[in-house]
């Protein structure tokens, strides 16, 4: 946390001497203080807990010096339940990248160096001033796609592979004539004969069925080991 | 005692052996017709018992009552619409919880049911032993255990109907399928929704109403559209409301939550009246279609079966066959001195004896035929050879289904359509009839070997395969242009259940073969002998012809001079030359004549022209019809009509351009009269006749004009 405070710093004066901002270090220590707590404050809060480290600074300057944090993007104003406003950090570089798995909706966290670098990069090749960037990654995570390649059409299934029906994809007509010849989700299947062109001959306990092409592709099935 | 009539009607789903208890019961006193409208067979039979007249009516074996097929909609319909007295469910015990599907939907349908539950020594030889009385007690139905193959519990099942037709007591409203709250509410609040807004009773039970549109069945839509008018739109958006509510609610369409929900309560049942035994038995079938469908050998099986089946029909079958014939001949023969001669005499003889006697030749390669394809059906191979040709008849954009007509095609026409009936969709029966005509048929071939043997004597094998050859592919080329032309549309999915196999029962497969073959006599007999008649009459009418000369003097001439031999030969020149023009100056070749210059640009001459005509009736006249004109008998001399067609001004490039013509052309009267028959629409008759005679004429005038460009005259 101290390591991603100093970042700011550094961008922070950075971005005061481009400015031209006057009375840097008394602005820096508002800021310094800021960063040092987690909470949420109000504008009294900060000047108290500036005059607990030792500054007695203005609460006016303060108020503006805070102001001037939030446009350059450091921290953010929010009424919590109409109460006063409070003042909270935005944590800029100390973000993680996302990875986001859209079937179970888990969150990974990243970081890499460079693309954060790169990032930088293209900015500043556009002349453009990052304050913060964000990215997601919408995808399918490690342990969803093992199981997503355990899925497959039927028509992918091999001669005497046992199989688990899984989903029907396609219209309600074909699926409601597979549910009345009795082939129903979780059905386990057999395969007795794959054409190879996609015809297909299965066996559901003592029963056999045909199935053409088109109609093999919209079975779901699952491999049993 | 007054005797009372009983309709029975049975109900199940294919393979369960509906079929056979309705042999068992009716025996061969059945009656095979169509269901009005579309052409499912409709198998009727009756039964006096037990002081009652029984109708038994077989209903189309079907999986449910959702209309996707035609025999599902029938079956459907005539419980509805025709209220028989009780329905019997034939129950497959080994199929138990497939039975239940179709049973749960007869008891919402609020007719009397009884269940059969058929085979239970077979679920019981695979471990699964059926508490009947505990499934009476749970469906509130009766139950009866029969064996269909072994006829036994057939009476009991017969007595347990007549007592349930005779009962007064109304149908249970218990043990029926209750589906989740939302569900229900869904089908109260639309029910009552009806029940406002329409004045008059509907037709069917309420409840069974509203849950067939609340599944957006379709035929149950329009019955509400006739019945309510202006109202039906009113209740479409209601019905549109809960069907939306209810997709939201279950992340699906109604109609599958329903049928998941009637299978949770089928597996509730199954749960209490099954017992099952860990023991597993080998299964046969399985093992069977292991070899049978399988991708390498599977396929060359099915050829050899077929090669058997074709070989059998035309080899064993050539045998009664010449009986036939000779038969025939024996009674022409008996006639033709014992009558004096006379204008009936001659349409006796030439005409109806002539025709009909051509035609009923045929009947033993059709019954053979038919032996064999029950025997394809009754053991389950049927279904298999579907499979295997499934992938080629994708080609056509048929399913392996319609192979079977195809197949049967290179026999005759007739008993090829008349198996397009075991086709689901009409649309690919319409268009397996389009094209089966082009599998050049056997009464075809004398043709080609009369005109392939004239004109190209060493290579006469292979121009008859060619032109076998070019008939498939052009059945394909018409299949695909129609497929995405005339018969647009989204294939039904293909999924056939594959029966297990059973050895045939010969009462079975006589009652099949015998069905198909009176049909065969009955109809095709008429049609033959009013088109034989109708030639008959075409070639002898005028009677009264100027002849270019007198034949009879000539033959007085002839007498004076030469030597017997000599003279003989002279006299049956003579007389064959007075028959020829016999045959030019009748109405036939007047025709002929008239319509020559039709066929001039295929390089066909009228005498050409005429033989086509006849071979309308049926395609062996055409052979004969050349022998009149080119003034040859060949029964007297085998190689004479080949000489006079030699020295004929037909060329062996014509010759080719007429057997295309044959190949193609408009099918015989017997094949006209069936595709009208099964079609059921004279529109498609016409579209047969046209399409294919116009196919005939561009391929024979290609053939006959490219030749002539490239001088191979």
């Amino acid at each position: 946390m101290k390591q991603v405070h100093n970042q700011e710093k550094e961008q922070f004066k950075k971005l005061f001497k481009q400015e031209n901002i006057s009375d840097f270090e008394d602005r820096f220590k508002v800021l310094e203080v800021f960063l040092q707590t987690e909470h949420h404050l109000t504008v009294n809060e900060i000047i108290q807990l500036l005059k607990e480290n030792g500054y007695e600074l203005d609460p006016d300057f303060v108020r503006e010096t805070l102001k001037l944090i939030c446009r350059f993007g450091f921290a953010q104003k929010t009424r919590f339940n109409s109460g006063p406003v409070r003042y909270e950090h935005r944590h800029l570089c100390q973000h993680h990248d996302h990875m986001i798995c859209t079937k179970c909706k888990k969150i990974i966290e990243f970081q890499n160096e460079k693309i954060e670098n790169l990032q930088t990069q293209v900015s500043r090749a556009y002349g453009f001033h990052m304050l913060q960037h964000k990215l997601e990654i919408y995808g399918i995570c490690s342990e969803c796609l093992k199981d997503h390649l355990k899925l497959m059409p039927l028509v992918m299934a091999k001669q005497s592979e046992r199989l688990i029906i899984k989903d029907f994809t396609g219209g309600s007509t074909a699926r409601m004539r597979l549910l009345s010849m009795g082939l129903r989700i979780g059905d386990e299947i057999d395969v007795i004969t794959n054409s190879g062109l996609g015809q297909m001959v299965i066996a559901l306990d003592c029963n056999r069925y045909a199935i053409g092409h088109g109609l093999a592709q919209k079975i779901i099935v699952q491999t049993i080991s | 005692m007054h005797k009372k009539n009983i309709t029975i009607a049975l109900a199940g789903n294919p393979n369960s052996g509906k079929t056979t208890i309705f042999n068992n019961i009716t025996g061969t006193r059945q009656k095979v017709g169509n269901w009005p409208g579309v052409t499912v067979e409709k198998k009727e039979g009756s039964v006096s018992k037990y002081g009652h007249d029984l109708k038994i009516i077989d209903l189309p074996g079907t999986y449910s009552l959702t209309p996707f097929s035609i025999e599902e909609i029938v079956a459907r319909d005539f419980v509805i619409e025709e209220s028989p007295d009780v329905v019997i469910d034939i129950i497959d015990a080994s199929n138990l919880e497939r039975s239940l599907y179709l049973a749960t939907q007869l008891r919402e349908l609020d007719c009397k049911v009884l269940f059969a539950l058929n085979m239970a020594d077979v679920a019981t030889s695979r471990g699964t032993k059926i508490d009947a009385n505990k499934l009476s007690e749970l469906l509130d139905v009766p139950v009866v255990f029969t064996i269909g193959n072994k006829n036994t519990g057939i009476d009991s099942l017969l007595k347990a109907a007549i007592k349930l037709a005779e009962s007064k007591s109304k149908i249970s409203q218990k043990r029926k399928v209750k589906y989740s709250n939302d569900i229900e509410n869904s089908i109260s609040k639309l029910q009552s929704f009806i029940e406002e807004r329409i004045e008059q009773n509907l037709p069917y039970n309420i409840r069974w109403t509203t849950i067939k549109l609340l599944e957006n069945d379709k035929i149950v839509r329009e019955h509400i559209r006739q019945k309510t008018g202006n109202k039906s739109l009113e209740i479409f958006r209601e019905v549109g409301t809960h069907r939306k509510h209810l997709l939201d609610r279950f992340d699906e369409d109604p109609e599958i939550v329903m049928t998941d929900e009637r299978y949770g309560f089928i597996a509730g049942i199954i749960k209490e009246v099954v017992t099952k035994s860990t023991k597993r038995r080998v299964d046969t079938s399985r093992n069977v279609d292991l070899v049978l469908t399988n991708r390498f050998v599977g396929f060359p099986i099915f050829i050899l079966f077929i090669w058997i089946m074709f070989q059998t029909t035309f080899a064993v079958g050539s045998y009664p066959m010449e009986w036939i014939d000779s038969g025939v001949n024996w009674l022409a023969a008996i006639l033709e001195p014992s009558l004096p001669d006379s204008l009936f005499k001659d349409l006796l003889l030439n005409g109806i004896i002539a025709g009909v006697g051509s035609v009923i030749i045929f009947l033993p390669n059709i019954l053979i035929l038919f032996l064999f394809i029950a025997i394809f059906e009754d053991t389950g191979y049927m279904a298999r050879a579907a499979f295997l040709m499934d992938k080629i008849m994708h080609l056509i954009g048929l399913h392996g289904k319609s192979f079977i007509p195809m197949l049967m095609g290179f026999g005759c026409s007739v008993p090829a359509i008349m198996a397009t009936r075991t086709l689901e969709s009409n649309k690919d029966r319409i268009l397996t009839i389009l094209i089966t005509p082009f599998m050049s048929c056997s009464a075809k071939l004398p043709i080609y070997i009369l005109l392939a043997g004239t004109f190209f004597s060493a290579k006469a094998g292979t121009v008859i395969f060619l032109i076998y050859i070019t008939g498939i592919i052009l059945s394909i080329i018409t299949g695909r242009l129609f497929r995405s032309t005339l018969f647009k549309g989204a294939d039904a999915p293909f999924v056939m259940e594959l029966p297990p196999y059973r050895v045939p029962m010969i009462k079975s497969l006589i009652i099949h073969m015998w069905d198909r073959s009176k049909m065969f006599l009955k109809k095709m007999g008429g049609i033959i002998l009013v088109g034989s008649v109708i030639v008959w009459m075409l070639t002898a009418f005028p009677r009264h012809i100027n002849y270019s000369m007198d034949y009879n003097e000539e033959i007085n001439n002839i007498n004076a001079s030469f030597t017997e031999k000599q003279k003989k030969a002279a006299i049956t020149k003579l007389k064959l030359a007075e028959k020829a023009e016999k045959t030019e100056k009748s109405f036939m070749g007047r025709i002929g004549k008239t319509i020559a210059p039709v066929f001039a640009p295929i390089g066909i001459d009228w005498r050409g022209s005429v033989a086509l005509l006849t071979g309308f009736v049926a395609k062996e006249i055409v052979v004969s019809t050349f022998g009149i004109l080119y003034a040859a008998e060949e029964t007297d001399e085998p190689d004479a009509l080949k000489n006079a067609l030699l020295s004929s001004e037909m060329t062996s490039l014509s010759a080719l351009s007429l057997m295309i013509f044959v190949l193609l052309y408009l099918p015989c009267v017997a094949t006209i009269a069936t595709i009208r028959r099964e079609t059921g629409s004279l529109k498609w008759t016409l579209f047969s006749i046209v399409y294919s005679t116009s196919i005939a004429w561009a391929a024979a005038f290609c053939i006959y004009q490219g030749g002539k460009i490239l001088g191979l005259t």
